[in-house]
């Protein structure tokens, strides 16, 4: 039995302690050398136009302004597009409201800011396309989309016996992050700049500012050590905030920073992709899906950014737990007057699952059945019904048994009469029920993206372990894990081994921490250095004492060979005296995977993730008011390397995207002005938003895939469990019309929204 | 005798600034003065927490522990109190047991939001006995966390329970409440540069400086004009801070009415109004955070007259009065008249709102109801009040008032004439909500449309007599 084993438990954050007595140091607590400066962006004030005169007198003049950067300024590439060019740093013909024109440094942030007020901009205006709709009638696109078939949809719809054509719309959602974009730049010997950025992607934040400066990637070091929340907001959308700062930085010759103001970092950065699904669909009268015919709309905002990927996990997930045996799905990538859209956890796949998920919602009320039921006739299944509409065979499918044990435990069917009953004699109160399967893909689906480094350290003097990894700890607890992993297979206590920050001069190459595949990565490359590490020893002791096997056990801070036992300590001593390496970089990328882009076809993913989540919602007919009563999860995360991390990530995922689909709502006005931008025209979700009963529950499983521990990671996938939420509401909407006409909910489901569809079913049932 | 120090407690000794800048925020200077970085700026308009701290205030022979948002409340609000941040919760190497509790719930994820966190709990640890989840939800509904859903922070919260209450502020009680006796509040005239700052200790103080400074802003919480400098980017050059009026700060009861001194932050009269008006209770603990309510006061939402203000329209359907002071005579106004226009009123240069007065009745039913977007923190999209007597089915008075329908908050009297003297019934009540589009006419914002808020309005006037004819609350959120 191994005692010391530090996997599997259930160990508080690395950071905690420092987290509540304010001793985690972000990158504005950094302590600053003398003379810093402190940056802040002018912005367009219109949505589209060209600057026939940017007059920046004012500005310098401006109290304590120690430099002015425009786009003249920049020695290289004036872009921060991560695949393709389109996210200018600086530009003339501002495409949105609230795209960068140029930037001060002054000393102090508070001069800084007030400064970039006093630019005198002359606008030629320009028409701006904020409508998604609008722009396809405009055949305004970032890039071209695509086509995916799969059987004949066509056909099969039209003999169907049942058929449903209706719309369904999907807001977007601001990131919110609790730490804004900032980045702090200190300038070296050599023209050389070191960058702390709070970013999810640090390599790519190195290669775009070597790219704007002209000068090589070595000249630039990224270092992250903790990122105050992500969730795909600070894969790409920091990198024109760390540009600024070291263009800043590079004409002042100063250390400057650049913390964004709140309502500016929202008006800047792109957010979640909203979509427009139009559809057609036709199915048996059990419920079976016979034939699906889906355009997907999707705005990008002015630029591909990450649109192309985020896109083709929408199409890759519009099954979600489904077998559809006949699609057709065309997606459109819309070019609007707005931000940039970009990575925000579920990546597109939640788009997707919700279109789909909407789907088989109506297809339940409109043949009077439970939707549970329809969810589990049309499920994929373990030995047929099992390939994927891009070809790829399920070999880990567990939805079916989730699905029925969750039925069971959240006593869903007994709890679905209660409420009908409920619903009857309540005329102004009305309750609501719905399970909502996920299944989530996970890797990158672009292929070449999953791999990792890593470097681990053994200093011989103490035994204690250093480990740098590419990955970023932004609240999901990556450096936990990871050092959790790295403890186990040296058997050594998890307080000796430091998971130090990330940072491009000691791991290079690094891909985002994003996709959910953080740990899985980055956790496997640390286990290959440790490897190569003990590698190193096994020779060493082989040799020297002349062993048959060089075969070791790692455990409880001992090292036992077959014939000699060792100390850690000691034989990492006896080995370094020996001059044996105790340092290893390790890699790893992960097998299995492939995708062909062109034929849309291949296994992008080495595993899926599943979970289930049941939800009871009450509503207020007469204001649109909601409340939720109760939440039951039941979620797969394998063999968990931390359960308490896993489980925070699971309620917190859950809780995100029921905000994402019930109280925060993007809004721009019809001129492309964003409109919530603030705490206090944004609401995200606060404590009252909780689930009044919140039981989450781990489905015990282990992951097929060599992954370490068999674990699954958590990340995206329970953001989905949060749908249970939506068409709980829904169908609290639909008693009111005694559940025989189909609701028309799009998300968000707000007060308002939910209002105006309890509306619409008065109108027809009343008449 | 006046000063231009300020002084307050912080780690067991009197601090002094000399003339600080009256617009720099307490959190910059902890920030960049102090060198604590542990209280985090998330969004410089009291909209989510991360930059709580707390202040202890002398409370007769006691201390008061008050969490309030250090990104909206200028440097010399600090005068008389002390300071407490984060990092001072750690004695002698350990953690607080509010920290501990927070690390062994793992309610940290990110860690951004965490010190705000511990910085509301720790007020709430230290103002009560025992934390039911009610308490807990109060005391973190103005804290936003974006990773972990709250559950471990409620659990952590719990746990608090069974932990001893005993800390090293019980501890050095006696010293802090010593320091903070010594500090014996002066009058405090600031000037900086170009800009000017006044907090005045008495009524007569105050009178003096508004005649003498009648340009200057008068603040009483300070929450809204704060973010003119915070957003804004501009400057406030002439302030009158007024919650260093003890004689303001007061809640009573007297010749059938209630009186509510200027400068009461509204968490106190949020307890003392319950036992009058439950429903007056309730709005106030929608009305913003613990950190918003510990600060901001009736008064200062009555001077800003915004449409929105929640406390606006139970006080019109209350028939309200406002006590004006200034130069001449105290005057009393009917509320009903005070708004002029968008955030005007009919006080004057030279005057302030010295108290209000609510009449009580006891034959009168009284409702309140707030419609936004999330429950905790929010800002209405319609805010509706009425006070009803009804006699035998027969509507005796009526008083309507809605806020966010119009660009003042206001009453609903073409609705309120159809009503009065009426038969309660469903035609009644029909051709009232009708009426209504006579009152308002909304505008569509960030937070509602038009059509929505005419909506809710009429549908609010009928859950009004719903719940009165069915003699109970027909309600979602509290």
């Amino acid at each position: 039995m191994n005692i010391n084993s530090f996997i599997e438990q259930a160990r508080p954050h690395e950071s905690g302690s420092k987290h509540v007595s304010g001793y985690a140091n972000y990158i504005d607590d950094i302590i600053e050398p003398e003379g810093t400066l402190y940056g802040a962006i002018g912005y367009s004030k219109k949505t589209r136009a060209i600057i026939s005169k940017l007059d920046l007198r004012e500005v310098w003049k401006s109290e304590g302004v120690v430099s002015v950067v425009t786009s003249k300024d920049i020695p290289g590439r004036n872009d921060v597009g991560p695949v393709y060019d389109g996210d200018p740093i600086f530009t003339k013909r501002p495409e949105y409201f609230g795209q960068p024109l140029f930037a001060v440094a002054a000393t102090s942030a508070e001069l800084a800011r007030k400064a970039v007020l006093k630019a005198k901009i002359t606008y030629k205006i320009l028409k701006p396309i904020i409508d998604i709709k609008e722009a396809l009638r405009k055949k305004l696109f970032v890039l071209k989309g695509r086509k995916i078939k799969r059987g004949n949809p066509l056909k099969k719809i039209v003999r169907a016996k049942n058929c449903i054509k209706k719309t369904f719309r999907l807001g977007s959602q601001e990131h919110f992050y609790l730490e804004g974009q900032i980045a702090f730049v200190i300038p070296q010997e050599d023209n050389d700049f070191k960058v702390y950025s709070s970013t999810q992607h640090p390599s790519e934040t190195q290669q775009i500012i070597a790219k704007m400066l002209n000068q090589k990637n070595n000249n630039i070091n990224v270092e992250v050590r903790r990122v105050g929340g992500g969730f795909g907001g600070k894969e790409t959308q920091s990198f024109i905030f760390a540009s600024i700062c070291t263009l800043l930085s590079k004409k002042t010759k100063c250390p400057v920073k650049l913390r964004m103001d709140r309502d500016d970092d929202i008006i800047i950065t792109g957010k979640r992709h909203d979509f427009y699904a139009d559809y057609e669909i036709g199915f048996n009268n059990k419920g079976i899906i016979e034939g699906v015919k889906i355009k997907l709309l999707s705005r990008c905002g002015i630029s591909p950014d990450l649109s192309g990927a985020i896109n083709s996990r929408a199409l890759l997930h519009i099954d979600n737990a489904y077998y559809i045996s006949d699609l057709l799905v065309e997606n459109y990538l819309c070019k609007t007057n707005t931000s940039s859209s970009t990575a925000f956890r579920g990546f597109g796949g939640n788009q997707g699952m919700m279109v789909i998920e909407n789907i088989i919602d109506n297809v339940a009320r409109y043949l009077k059945k439970d939707s549970a039921e329809i969810r589990k006739i049309n499920f994929y299944q373990k030995n047929k019904k099992n390939i994927t509409h891009y070809g790829m065979k399920i070999e880990d499918n567990v939805i079916n048994e989730i699905f029925n044990k969750l039925i069971k435990s959240s006593n869903y069917k007994k709890r679905k009469k209660n409420i009908k009953k409920f619903n009857l004699k309540s005329k102004y109160l009305k309750k609501g029920i719905a399970i909502t399967p996920v299944k989530f893909g996970i890797s990158f689906t672009t292929t070449h993206l999953n791999q990792a480094g890593a470097l681990v350290h053994v200093y011989y003097a103490d035994g204690s372990v250093h480990v740098s990894t590419g990955a970023i700890e932004m609240g999901q607890g990556t450096y936990t894990k990871i050092a959790q992993i790295v403890a186990n297979e040296l058997g050594v206590n998890y307080n000796n081994v430091k998971v130090s920050s990330t940072r491009t001069d000691k791991i290079p190459n690094t891909s985002a921490s994003a996709a959910s595949s953080t740990t899985d990565l980055n956790g496997a490359a640390a286990v290959n250095a440790v490897n190569k590490i003990k590698q190193n020893l096994a020779s060493f002791v082989k040799k020297k004492y002349n062993l048959k096997s060089d075969k070791a056990i790692y455990r409880n801070g001992n090292v036992n060979f077959k014939g000699k036992k060792f100390t850690f300590n000691s034989l990492v001593k006896e080995a370094y005296l020996n001059r044996v390496s105790l340092s290893s970089s390790g890699f790893y990328s992960t097998p299995k995977i492939h995708f062909n882009n062109k034929t849309f076809t291949g296994r992008p993913f080495l595993y899926f993730c599943y979970g289930a989540a049941v939800s009871e919602v009450l509503i207020d007919t007469l204001t649109g008011e909601n409340k939720i009563l109760r939440v039951d999860i039941l979620h797969d995360h394998g063999r968990a390397i931390n359960p308490a991390i896993e489980k925070g990530q699971i309620e917190g995922g859950f809780v995100q995207g029921a905000g994402w689909l019930t109280i925060e709502e993007v809004k721009w006005k019809s001129n492309g002005e964003l409109l919530t931008h603030s705490p206090s025209t944004y609401k995200i979700p606060a404590v009252n938003d909780m689930p009044l009963k919140f039981n989450v529950k781990i489905y015990k499983n282990i992951n097929k895939e060599n992954v370490i521990n068999k674990s699954k990671t958590t990340g995206e996938p329970p953001l989905m469990l949060g749908m249970s939420i939506f068409f709980a509401i829904k169908d609290a909407i639909a008693s009111v019309g005694n559940y025989k006409i189909i609701p028309n909910l799009n998300a968000p489901a707000t007060t308002e929204s939910i209002l105006l569809s309890i509306n619409h079913i008065k109108r027809i049932y009343e008449k | 005798m006046t000063s231009n120090i300020v002084k307050f407690v912080y780690k067991n000794k009197i601090c002094e600034i000399e003339d600080p800048d009256p617009n720099e925020t307490i959190l910059n200077y902890v920030r960049t003065k102090l060198k604590k970085t542990g209280t985090k700026e998330g969004c410089a308009e009291g909209g989510c927490g991360a930059c709580t701290i707390v202040l202890a205030e002398l409370k007769k022979n006691n201390i008061d522990y008050k969490a309030i948002n250090s990104c909206i409340a200028f440097l010399p609000s600090l005068e008389g109190k002390q300071l407490i941040l984060v990092e001072d919760l750690v004695f002698e190497d350990k953690l607080h047991p509010v920290q501990k509790a927070m690390v062994n719930y793992h309610a940290s994820q990110c860690g951004f939001c965490t010190p705000g966190f511990v910085m509301s709990l720790f007020a709430m640890y230290k103002n009560n006995s025992s934390y039911k989840e009610e308490i807990i939800k109060d005391s973190i509904q103005g804290n936003l966390c974006r990773c972990t859903g709250y559950r471990p922070i409620i659990d952590a919260a719990k746990s608090l329970n069974t932990e001893s209450k005993f800390d090293h502020f019980s501890k050095n009680k006696n010293i802090t409440l010593s320091l903070l006796k010594k500090i014996n509040q002066r009058d405090i005239a600031i000037y900086n540069n170009n800009k000017k700052y006044f907090a005045p200790k008495s009524i007569k103080q105050l009178k003096n400086i508004i005649q003498k400074e009648s340009n200057s802003k008068l603040i009483s919480g300070g929450t809204d004009v704060s973010l003119i400098v915070t957003k804004e980017k501009k400057d406030l050059n002439s302030l009158i801070y007024m919650n260093s009026i003890d004689e303001l700060n007061y809640l009573k009861e007297k010749n059938g009415y209630i009186e509510i001194g200027a400068t009461t932050p509204l968490i106190n009269l949020e307890s003392f109004i319950k036992k009058f008006f439950p429903d007056f209770s309730s709005i106030l603990r929608r009305y913003g955070s613990v950190q918003i309510r510990n600060v901001c006061t009736v008064a200062g939402n009555i001077g800003t007259a915004s449409p929105i203000g929640d406390t606006l329209p139970l006080l019109l359907t209350l028939d309200t009065q406002v006590v004006i002071n200034g130069k001449n005579k105290t005057q009393i106004l009917p509320l009903n008249s005070f708004f002029l226009g968008y955030r005007k009123t009919k006080l004057k240069k030279g005057q302030f709102i010295q108290s209000i007065r609510i009449p009580l009745s006891k034959k009168n039913i009284f409702k309140a109801y707030k419609i936004s977007k999330r429950i905790d923190d929010d800002i209405s999209s319609v805010c509706a009040s009425f006070n009803v007597e009804i006699n035998n089915n027969i509507i005796k008075k009526i008083k309507i008032a809605y806020g966010g329908m119009s660009n003042i908050p206001k009453r609903a009297f073409n609705c309120e004439k159809i009503l009065l003297n009426s038969y309660l019934s469903d035609k009644t009540i029909k051709k009232a909500k009708r009426l209504l589009e006579k009152d308002y006419k909304p505008i569509t914002d960030t937070r509602a449309s038009k059509e929505y808020r005419m909506q809710i309005a009429k549908n609010l006037l009928e859950k009004c007599f719903i719940e009165i004819r069915q003699k109970k609350l027909i309600r979602i959120n509290f």
